[in-house]
């Protein structure tokens, strides 16, 4: 047990701890629970023997088949997995199971620790309509809309909800009540558009969490994405770590993030924790959640929801506040009240030092509507050096799963300043080099090299101002072309390797270091049009 | 299969790979200004990382790896998997002489074979969420055929052009997987 002096203790309860998910976010609680001296137990599906979450565990335990429902979705499973290992804990990470009261609950059932907060709670935020109420009771303004699921099962029903929707005015969102991550969400622009938006905005959260409720909220843009980290301990304190603005999104997902939110005075970020922890304790959080809000173009702060949950982005939180966030879920889960790390975290997230960048690398194709794109990767080498922390569980050979969500990898850089922040950003993305599948790099070395975005101009609407994927695709394409005809005029690809290429041309040449590059360079030049 | 073809007088390029159809578009715009734009040279590529250097001064980040097959070596053709700062494309090289000697061969079988069916294939890996059309219905250009689930994004499928459904391979709740045949409107 590796616990620190102000941690309040010298053990914990358990000394193992089931982690029940995968990829990256496996692979970063496996390494919390390694620091504090506890083992940590995996689980995983067919799709995933020998994935990266398996190798880094101390032992893996198998659930089922790829399919996430036989797998990273049975209770059952997981929660007779955790009791043959011998764990005392169970910590969910984000998606599948995380914000499902009844695995929390059923997890407790068997006798073992929730790393997360209490099913209630969980409940309580999960049910998006019940969290707007809870957030007007306790003064937090929530984005003006609906308070009651739309009755939508027959057809003379829609009369008041497209009267509620007069008043909320266009254009509106459909948004599910058991909502997430833009599932069952539909905008409506038009009155007409608005019955066939709740049928099938409902149809899709039956598919996506088995509960068809919907309710309408406004379109608030031009708006910033920011959300506030929070934790909470048995005693109902609850204490917020500071805020992330994460505007850059796609299909209502984020690809970049960012702590503190440029821009906004002590005075204001003090606001909006407050706002934040007044949510949070009328809910009776613990353990770990994010409350996010919109900010409107004059400032004003609508609350949209609570997770309650570890967030994808927590990384950049803990590069600023020099805290390990599933550390503290962890010591929180055991019954330890609010650290003293945390706390001093938590009293200085009014006037943050240093700055921190997120983005998010995933298997998809930035130059076709970010479209899925699974595959085996091929080449695979992250950055690194001063001020740059990548979370990943790839390594090359690993295939990316069509079953699963296809975030691979985190690149996260820490500066002193944001401006340096985004140049470490731009250097750090130059030494990423992935190959075998198409990830959404060539995005973020657009927005790390944009000049809106060194300006902080940021809005849930950024990429669709900004990113015009067909067309950078054209152009790279046009430089592949010319890339690859230079390489084949130099003699790449018949039957040879790059490197194969540069050994042979080195020895016939002279063999001087670098031999081959300077060939390629003439032979290329030589052979292309003028 | 979309094509981005660029003659050199030495080499010929070609991007390949099946693209999502927005895309396609982009790729045919392509055609005409990419022989200006792709004049450069190439530095490093040890270890199969390079930089390429184009006219303008700009300096772009290049990984090359070879993608051997026999069958392609046969007829003269080298793949690469080439990395243009971050973007991944399969490109086939050859010797230009050699490749148009290819194509009046291929052009001739071709002749007269244009305006076959519309051929609807899985573009990505997935699970078929609903078919919305049945045999013989009537479709017209941008109607919603089908509903594929990959990676918790729902793709909905519209037909490119008006027509009848002639064939459906595929049923709700099977998994298909890139390239399957969906669906056919003649």
């Amino acid at each position: 047990m590796s616990l620190r002096k102000d941690e309040g203790g010298e053990s914990l309860p358990f000394g193992r701890v089931l982690v029940a998910n995968r990829g990256e976010i496996a692979v970063r609680i496996i390494r919390a629970c390694h620091e504090m001296g506890l083992e940590a137990i995996a689980v995983y599906s067919d799709a995933d023997a020998g994935a990266g979450h398996v190798r880094a565990a101390d032992r893996a335990i198998r659930l089922g088949p790829a399919n996430p429902a036989e797998s990273y979705l049975d209770i059952d499973a997981i929660v007779a997995a955790g009791l043959a290992s011998g764990a005392g804990a169970v910590h969910p990470g984000y998606g599948f199971l995380a914000e499902r009261a009844g695995f929390a609950r059923a997890v407790i059932a068997a006798g073992m620790r929730f790393v997360g907060p209490d099913p209630d709670a969980i409940e309580a935020l999960g049910d998006k309509l019940h969290a707007r109420r809870l957030a007007l009771d306790a003064g937090v303004p929530a984005v003006p809309g609906t308070l009651e699921p739309a009755a939508i099962d027959r057809p003379d029903q829609l009369g008041p909800i497209v009267e509620q929707a007069n008043r909320i005015g266009y254009p509106l969102l459909v948004k599910a009540a058991a909502g997430g991550g833009g599932r069952g969400m539909r905008r409506v622009a038009r009155a007409e558009d608005l019955p066939v938006a709740l049928l099938d905005g409902s149809h899709e959260a039956v598919a996506a969490f088995g509960d068809g409720r919907v309710y309408l909220e406004r379109e608030i843009t031009p708006a910033r994405h920011i959300e506030v980290q929070l934790l909470g301990d048995a005693t109902g304190r609850v204490i917020a770590l500071g805020e992330r603005d994460c505007s850059i999104q796609r299909r209502h997902q984020k690809l970049v993030e960012e702590a503190p939110a440029p821009g906004l005075s002590s005075d204001a970020r003090r606001e909006l924790h407050g706002l934040a922890v007044a949510v949070a304790s009328a809910a009776g959080l613990t353990n770990a959640a994010t409350a996010e809000f919109l900010r409107d173009e004059q400032g004003g702060l609508h609350f949209l929801e609570v997770n309650t949950r570890l967030q994808v982005e927590h990384g950049v939180t803990e590069l600023v506040t020099g805290l390990d966030i599933v550390r503290e879920q962890l010591l929180l889960a055991a019954g330890m009240p609010l650290s003293e790390a945390a706390v001093a975290a938590a009293e200085r997230a009014g006037d943050p030092v240093g700055h921190a960048i997120e983005v998010r690398i995933a298997a998809e194709d930035p130059g076709a509507a970010f479209a899925p794109m699974p595959g085996r990767v091929a080449r695979w080498r992250m950055a690194s050096g001063p001020g740059v922390r990548v979370d990943t569980a790839m390594e090359a050979g690993d295939r990316v799963p069509p079953e699963y969500d296809n975030l691979i990898a985190k690149v996260m850089v820490h500066a002193g300043d944001r401006d340096a922040a985004i140049d470490r950003l731009g250097r750090a993305l130059r030494e990423t080099e992935i190959g075998g599948i198409q990830t959404t790099l060539p995005f973020h070395r657009f927005v790390a090299a944009h000049a809106g975005f060194r300006a902080a101009e940021l809005s849930t609407g950024w990429v669709a101002q900004h990113w015009d994927g067909a067309a950078e695709w054209g152009r790279a394409a046009g430089l592949a072309r010319a890339a690859a005809a230079l390489a084949f005029g130099a003699g790449v690809g018949a039957g040879a390797s790059a490197q194969e290429v540069r050994q042979q041309r080195g020895a016939g040449r002279g063999g001087e270091p670098g031999g081959w590059s300077d060939a390629a360079l003439s032979d290329g030049v030589d052979r292309w049009p003028a | 299969m979309a094509r981005v073809n660029g003659s050199g007088s030495g080499v010929r390029a070609t991007v390949v790979g099946t693209l999502p159809a927005s895309v396609e578009s982009a790729a045919g715009e392509l055609g005409e200004d990419t022989s200006t734009g792709a004049r450069g040279r190439l530095e490093g590529l040890e270890s199969g990382r390079g930089r390429l250097i184009v006219d303008d001064g700009k300096v772009h980040d290049v990984l090359i790896t070879a993608i051997p097959s026999a069958a392609r070596r046969s007829l003269g053709i080298d793949r690469l998997e080439v990395v243009v700062d971050g973007w991944r494309f399969e490109v086939d090289v050859e010797d230009d002489a050699r490749a148009r000697l290819r194509e009046r061969a291929t052009s001739e079988r071709a002749a007269g074979t244009s305006g076959g069916p519309l051929e609807l294939r899985a573009i990505i890996p997935g699970r078929v969420v609903s078919v919305d059309v049945a045999i013989g219905d009537a479709v017209e250009s941008g109607e919603r055929l089908l509903v594929v689930e990959a990676m918790k994004m729902q793709n909905e499928l519209r037909a490119t052009r008006g027509g009848t459904v002639a064939r459906i391979a595929v049923v709700p709740g099977q998994t298909v997987e890139r390239g399957d045949l969906l669906l056919v409107v003649e």
